[in-house]
Formats: C-alpha cells, structure tokens, sequence
C-alpha cells in the first residue's frame, strides 16, 4: 500500500517545456487516470515517475520517502507499455517470471506466482507458448502479469489499450479494473481515451499542453467540469458565445435573468447535447429558451443525433429512445429548452464563471 | 540533473569511435585529396591534374568507360534482377528455394570469377568458342566493354534481385485491386501502380550497382583488355608500371568518389517524396499459370539465375580438369590443387587469419558503434552517423591508395604488414555492421529494456538480458557476412599486398593474369567453399532471411 505525491515537476526538451509544474497526491491503492490529448506531456509524466528519465525541478514522493534519486530498477514501479514490450526471446511464463527473478524468489515461491499471474490474466495453460503465437489482446495480458507478478508498489500503465480493436479494449479495461481492486494496487493509468477513462478510474486528471486542467471523480470531471478544456475534451460539450450584463445572461437575441452575473463581459454557455430539450412543453424547472432549426438527423438507435442551427450558433441534441416522427425533423424548425441547473458558463480564459445549478 | 554530462563508457566509445574514423579513414583520405592536389613537379598546391583529366583523351576515356560500366552494369542487373523479383513473387514458379540459392550462389562468389570464368568460355581461347568454331560457328572472343557489361549485369543482379522481391511481397494486394476495379489494365498498373511502390527498393539497388560497377576493379581488368576505367587506370599510374604518379591516381580517386556522390544524391533526390507507408492487410498471391505462359516463365527465371550461377559452376568444374600451363586437357584429375597445396597455399592461411581478425574487431567495434547511434542520438553521433557513410562510395582501390600513401612512414609505417589489409577491410566494412546493429535495435525498441528495467535490472543487466540475445543472431549473420567480403577482398588488397601477406583473391587474380588457369580454378573452388559454408551459416542464424546477406 502507497501513497504517490509529486510537487512541482516540471521538465523541458531543450527548450520545450512538457511539464510545467504538476502537483498530484494519489491516495493508496487508487486507480488515478491521466487523461488528455496526444503530446500533452502523459508519458513524460509517467516515464519520469518510473524513473526512465529524470525532471528539472520537482519532488516525487511514494509512502512519505522521496523516490526521484534512486535509478529505475530500484524503484519498484511495475509498468504496462502501449506496445507490450513483451520479450520475444521468453516464453510466457518466463516473461511473467522474469521480475521475480530479479528479485530472487525460490523456485517454489515463483513457480505459484507465475500460475497466480497467469490465472489472473485468464491466461492459464499459455506458459511454454511464445510470444509471436499470440494475440495482442493476448500479449498485452502477459505485460499485466507481468508487472503484477512483482506486486510493485506502484502500477503504471500507458495507454495500454490504445494497440488493441474497440471490442477487446473494453474487455481488457474490465479486466484491469478488477485485478486491481483485488490486488489494491495504486495505479496511474495513462489513456487519451475520455470514455476509457470515465469507465474505469477513481479520480481523473484533465491535463493539456503540460498542466492539469482538472482533478476529479469521473462524475465530477463530466458534470463539474471547472476548466472549459475539460468540459469540451471529456464527452461532447455544446459551447455557445453569450454575454453577461446585471444579472442577466444574453445568449443571441434572446435574454434571462441570471442572479449572479453581474460584471459586464463575454462569456461563453455550456451544455451537454443529452441536456437539450427538443420541443416547447413546459417543465417544472428554469429553462433558456431557443429556435433553432434541424438541419441533420442522426439515428443511432438508442438514440438520435440532431445538428441544430441556433442564431448564436451550431450545437448537438442527444434524444434517448426516438420515435419515427422525431426522425422526419431534418429542415424544419423546432423550439429548444435548456434546463438552467445543466448549464456551465465560461470566462475567456477557459476558467468557470459559475454553474448554472450555482445561481 | 538529466543534463549533468556524465563520462560512462558510451562517452568512451564515442571517443573511441571517432579515433577510429579519423586515423582509418579521415586520415588516409585526405592524402588522397592532398596529393591529387599537389604538382608532381613543383611540390605546389596546383590544380594540375585535375587539368590532365580533362585534356588528356585517354582520362576521358576512362571517365566514359567508368559511367559506360556503371549504368551498363546497373541497367542489365536492374532488368534482370526486377524480372526474376517479379516473376518469382506474382507467378507460382516451381523450386523458388533453388532459385534464390543460386541467386545467393551467384552474389556471394568472388567478384572477378565471372569474368574469368566467361574468358575460360568465350575467351580468345575458349571452350565454347572453340566448340562452336569446330562446327563452323564463329563468334568474337568477349573482351571488351560487352563482356564488362554482361558480367557486372550477372554478378549484381542478385542485389536487386533481393532488395525489390521484399518490396514487391511488401505491396497491399487490395491497393493492386483497387486499381484493377477503377479499370486500370493489369500493364498499366504494373506502371502506374507497382513500379512507385517499389521505386525505392529499385532506386536503392540501382544506386547500389552503379556503386559496385564503378567500383570493380578486377572484371575490367580481366575481361575489359583496352577498356580501361577510373579504378584500372588508378591502379596502373600508383601501381607505377610506367614509373607511377600517385598525384595523378590521386586525382583520378577523387572523381571516382565524385562519381559515387552524384549518385547518392541523385538516388536521394528521386525517393525525395516517394516513401510509402502501407498497411498489410491482405498478402500479395502468386498467380497459378499454365502451358506455354508457365513454361516461358520458368525459363526467364531458372535463365537468369543459372547463368548468373554459371561462373561458380564452371570454376569448380575446371579445378578438376587435366591442364598444361594454360590449356585445358581432356580428363579429369587433382593436379590443380596438387600444385594449389604445394606452392601456394600461403594465400589460404593468410586470408583466413586476415579475414578472421578484422571481422572480430567488426563486430566489438560494429556493434557498440551501432548501439550508439540507435540508442544515443546527438550531434556528435549524427555526425558519427553521416561519417559512416563514406566507405559506401570510396572503391576499395581507392581506400587502398589511401592507405599506402598515408601508412607508408613513421609514426604509422604499415606498408606490407598484414595488418594493413586487415585495417582496410575492417574500416570499408565497419558501416555495415555498426547500421545493420543499429537497424535491429530499433526494431528491439527501447521500451524491452526499459519493460526490464522496471522489473528490477539494472540498466547494464537489462541490456544483457533482452537486447543482446534479440540482436545477437544478426550480429553472428553480420559477422559471417562481413567474413566473406573479407576473404573476397581484391581490390585494395591488390594494392596493400607483399610477398608474404597476398591472399587469396589476389592469388586468383595474378594466376588468371598469368594464364594459370587451373590454379585460379582450384583457388577459386577453395575460396568459394569457404564463402558457402559461411553464407549458409549466416542464412542459418537469420531464420533463413535473404535481406541478412546483403
Ligand atoms: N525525447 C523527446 N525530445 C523532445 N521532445 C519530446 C521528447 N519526448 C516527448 N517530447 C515532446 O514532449 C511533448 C509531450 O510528449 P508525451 O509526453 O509523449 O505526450 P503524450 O504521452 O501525452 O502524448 C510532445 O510535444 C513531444 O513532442
Ligand atoms: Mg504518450
């Protein structure tokens, strides 16, 4: 059982800063997302946690004691690579057992890990086969064995899904997840995918261009966003341009009383496409009110899309269980509501203004 | 800190890797560049011999005949070698495994045994010639600038041969399909299609056999008689058979390296844009063909890499013919290699010990060189990179110009040691190994080590336990590939070779100067077992993939 806190790491290529500061504590046996866009500096985080390659400035802190001088092999991470990195030359078994090894453990002792390991992974009855006969689905189960075999006190992971077809992806993540309750494991989990990572995380970390943007349970980061990079990267976000004025928000021609609001300025509204009500019937809750017209539908079966023309501009509407009459919309006009309690609004700078619910 | 510099032993074998380059071949060829540079005369810097070059016919004429060779010998193994690649890749051709053993055969038997062995055919006092003089047929003897061509065409082919068959078997099937159902005729597409894809494994073999031809010392010597190139006359005006004029083949390097370059560049120039990425999804087929079509094919294949084959054939047939002096006799008969153990067989020893030694400090040297530029990028080792580059276009006649006028007196006098032919062929040799070591790191990948780094090992023991055993098979097949250009060496060793340190290919090339025939036979035989117990063991330890020879 560990606790990670890292202080002020930062790290710069050259003169590239990819780190700019990151303050994070990860409690014992966490499963801990890092989630964001291609390049935003997840693997630098993570290979530096590992040790492959050291920061600039900062501190990282496992179980109270700082780890940041000691090399890679002394640090007891065990970490799951994107492209397996399985070892081609080994068999299964002996790629599982390969840590152990390391760690000198009796014949015996290692044998019955390496079984448990492999049981645990559903891999049972693969140990002589070799790598090259295997699936990736397959491969990438041995590379979690592998790095649970050694029951490290930290677990890192690095998209290690992102190699596999949508099917098994969300079986493996399933699977990850409860091999790491079981295990209690802490675990930092490295993904680009916003799905993946509201599927299987405790806490979420939102990062963009080497900062965090957000710390947060899954249902925090989709229904609290606090940064509207956050908002638009973790599932679909409609941003409208609004402007705020005594109290009142302005959104195109249209204005509502808005308590709150008081300083003069342009924002910008935000709100998820399932929150968009189709139709003009009245509710029971403070709504803004909106025309707009269908220019496209989507039926998705459970659900259909529609891309709305509104006079502030383009948004998505998410209708659960359409019926045949909703579909026919394309090209005519339609009333929307937006329930107020459901709505974001945003500064300039991406930085929440306050939350519809907040008022 | 990570910007901390830190003297590990990586920094000790940077340092040691640019000593290396700058003493074998920084140094030995900027002698080159100095004395063509250097009035003969005066002893003043003067562009004098770059002035003869372009006054003096019989320098023209070799600057003619070198590009003559060059794309001659690049254009014939071009046809040849993209024919059998196609045909043996698109059609199912029977006993594909003979083919590409003789296509090995032909590649791996020593350079200037195609010459000679078609001079021992078609030569002034050929076999078959004289067969076919005997029956009223009379063709001329093949000296000359045809014979220069159609050897380099059989001898090179197999490089292209080898190069583009991958490439071909690389192309998406669905891609050649998708062309064929937007209603592009299967001709066409051959065009408009296929030849792009592969265009950079043809244009990298094309560059390669011009290299090669140019390059090629003994075929124009041998074959060539009065058509001399830059490499011959080279060799003449520094071997100093009219007195000598190291200022003057000097020079004449120089433009043999120009030539080189150019092609480089032109080479570079035309993959400018043309680097494809295609994702296998469906495996080209071999198409089933009957009657007359499959019967044609096989003949254009089983053609090619028979008579490509041919000179290794007829070298080992001959060893065991009766001879007096030059002249073939009827029957058969040891008396070749007889004479081969009693007077000659110093080349035999002297080859394998040269070749033995400089291959080891190939691959201690080849491989720490190749970790380095895969796994340590930076300015130094980019340069280091680039650097390698140069033995590829110096011609090893060249390289042994170099060394003789640079190791010839103190502090570094080599001449007619062995360890100056040793020195040579490790200097032209290490590039291959140090890029094929580096080019199988990168397929390991970093993340294996660093997957066993952060199981517990050390670096040092990481790179032990996973790399190495990855890496080691083509090492070994490096290794043994690098052996047997090492004992198929002539060009520079011709240059660099005293009474006690001649080998055998030097051997093979002043019997079949001398006429001895049946000793060139027999020494050839020698040589080319040797070269085929090596090639199979390399192709062993490769899982059997061809691209290890090249
Ligand atoms: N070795 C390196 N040298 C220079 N820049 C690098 C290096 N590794 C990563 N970068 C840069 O650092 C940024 C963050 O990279 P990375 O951590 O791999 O992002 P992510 O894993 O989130 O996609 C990228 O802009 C990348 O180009
Ligand atoms: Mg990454």
């Amino acid at each position: 059982m560990a606790d990670l806190k890292i202080q002020g790491l930062a790290k710069s290529y050259r003169d590239v800063r990819v780190l700019e500061g990151i303050d994070l504590h990860i409690a014992s046996g966490e499963f801990f997302t890092l989630l964001g866009p291609s390049g935003c500096g997840k693997t630098t985080l993570l290979r530096t946690i590992a040790g492959f390659q050291h920061q600039d400035r900062g501190e990282i802190i496992v179980k109270g004691e700082r780890i940041d001088n000691k090399p890679a092999h002394k640090r007891d991470i065990g970490m799951v690579f994107q492209d397996y990195a399985i070892f081609p030359h080994l068999t299964v078994a002996e790629n599982v057992a390969f840590g152990l090894k390391a760690r000198s453990l009796p014949k015996a002792a290692m044998d019955q890990r390496v079984d448990e390991s492999l049981k645990m992974v559903r891999l049972e009855g693969y140990h002589a086969r070799y790598p090259a006969e295997m699936s990736g689905g397959q491969q990438q189960r041995i590379g979690l064995a592998r790095a649970m075999a050694i029951r490290p006190t930290l677990l890192l992971m690095d998209e290690p899904l992102s190699n596999l077809d949508a099917k098994l992806r969300i079986e493996l993540r399933e699977d990850i997840r409860d091999i790491q309750r079981r295990l209690g494991i802490t675990t930092i989990y490295v993904t680009h995918d916003q799905e993946e990572a509201l599927a299987v995380s405790d806490r979420i970390c939102v990062m963009n261009k080497g900062n965090v943007e957000q710390i947060g349970t899954p249902f925090e980061i989709y229904r609290k966003p606090v940064r509207r990079f956050a908002a638009g990267f973790v599932g679909t976000m409609n941003f409208l341009p609004a402007r705020a004025e005594n109290g009142r928000l302005m959104v195109g021609s249209q204005s509502f009383p808005f308590a709150g609001l008081q300083a003069e300025r342009a924002i910008e509204i935000a709100f998820r496409p399932e929150n968009v009500i189709l139709a003009n019937r009245p509710l029971d809750e403070e709504v803004l009110h909106l025309r707009a017209e269908v220019r496209k539908v989507t039926f998705l079966g459970r659900e259909a899309h529609y891309m709305l023309t509104t006079e502030a501009g383009e948004i998505v509407a998410q209708v659960a269980d359409p019926s045949s009459d909703f579909i026919d919309m394309e090209g005519k006009p339609v009333d929307i509501c937006l329930p107020l309690a459901k709505i974001v609004l945003f500064d300039r700078n991406g930085d929440l203004v306050m939350t519809g619910a907040a008022r | 800190m990570s910007r901390r510099f830190r003297f590990d032993l990586w920094t000790f074998v940077l340092i040691g890797a640019w000593t290396i380059l700058l003493i074998l071949l920084v140094w030995p060829l900027s002698s080159i560049v100095r004395a063509s540079l250097i009035d003969n005369e005066t002893g003043a810097l003067s562009l004098v011999h770059y002035m003869e070059i372009f006054t003096t016919r019989v320098y023209q004429r070799a600057i003619g005949n070198t590009l003559i060779a060059g794309f001659g010998g690049m254009m014939g193994a071009l046809v040849l070698g993209v024919a059998l690649a196609f045909v043996t890749t698109r059609f199912h051709i029977y006993g594909r495994a003979l083919i590409q053993t003789l296509a090995v055969i032909a590649l791996v038997s020593p350079p200037f045994i195609g010459a000679y062995a078609w001079i021992v055919l078609f030569g002034a006092s050929g076999v078959v010639r004289k067969g076919l003089d005997s029956i009223g047929v009379s063709i001329p003897p093949i000296y000359g600038v045809a014979g220069v061509i159609m050897v380099f065409s059989l001898k090179f082919f197999p490089h292209v041969f080898l190069i583009t068959s991958g490439a071909l078997a690389a192309i998406n099937r669905s891609v050649e399909e998708a062309a064929e159902s937007l209603g592009v005729p299967p001709a066409k597409r051959l065009f408009k299609i296929t030849f792009p894809l592969i265009l950079p494994a043809i244009s990298a073999s094309a560059l390669l056999t011009f290299v090669l031809s140019i390059a090629d010392f003994g075929t124009p010597r041998i074959i060539g008689r009065d058509f001399n190139v830059l490499a011959t006359e080279a060799f003449n005006l520094f071997g100093g058979e009219v007195g000598g004029n190291p200022g003057m083949a000097s020079a004449l390097s120089m433009v043999l390296i120009f030539l080189s370059m150019t092609v480089v560049f032109a080479q570079r120039w035309v993959l400018r844009r043309n680097v494809y990425h295609s994702n296998m999804i469906k495996k080209p087929e071999r198409q089933h063909v009957t009657g007359l079509r499959s019967a044609g094919l096989h003949l254009l294949a089983y053609g090619i890499v028979l008579i490509g084959a041919l000179p290794a054939f007829i070298v080992v047939i001959f060893s065991f013919r009766r001879t007096s002096g030059p002249v073939f006799q009827p029957g058969v008969s040891l008396q070749s290699y007889e004479k081969v153990i009693a007077t000659v067989s110093e080349p035999i020893w002297n080859t394998l010990t040269f070749s033995s030694v400089a291959v080891v400090a190939i691959v201690i040297t080849g491989t720490l060189v190749g970790y380095l530029i895969s796994r340590r990028p930076g300015v130094v080792t980019g340069a280091l990179d680039a650097l390698l580059m140069v033995p590829y276009i110096v011609p090893g006649i060249v390289m042994g110009i170099a060394f003789i006028t640079r190791f010839n007196d103190p502090p570094l006098a080599l001449t007619g040691t062995g360890l100056i032919i040793i020195l040579v062929v490790y200097i032209r040799r290490l590039p291959y190994s140090a890029r094929s070591v580096a080019a199988a790191l990168k397929q390991v990948g970093p993340n294996l080590e660093d997957a066993a780094v952060s199981l517990g090992y050390a670096p040092g023991k990481a790179f032990m336990k996973v790399t190495v055993p990855l890496i080691l098979p083509g090492i070994m097949a490096g290794a043994l590939m690098s052996f047997v250009t090492a004992m198929n060496e002539l060009s520079s060793s011709l240059v660099l070779y005293v009474g006690s340190t001649i080998t055998m290919p030097v051997r093979i090339y002043l019997s079949v100067m001398d006429g001895e025939y049946g000793t060139a036979s027999a020494l050839s035989t020698i040589l080319l077992s040797m070269t085929a117990v090596a090639v199979y063991a390399a192709f062993h330890l490769s899982g059997r993939k061809e691209s290890a020879l090249l």
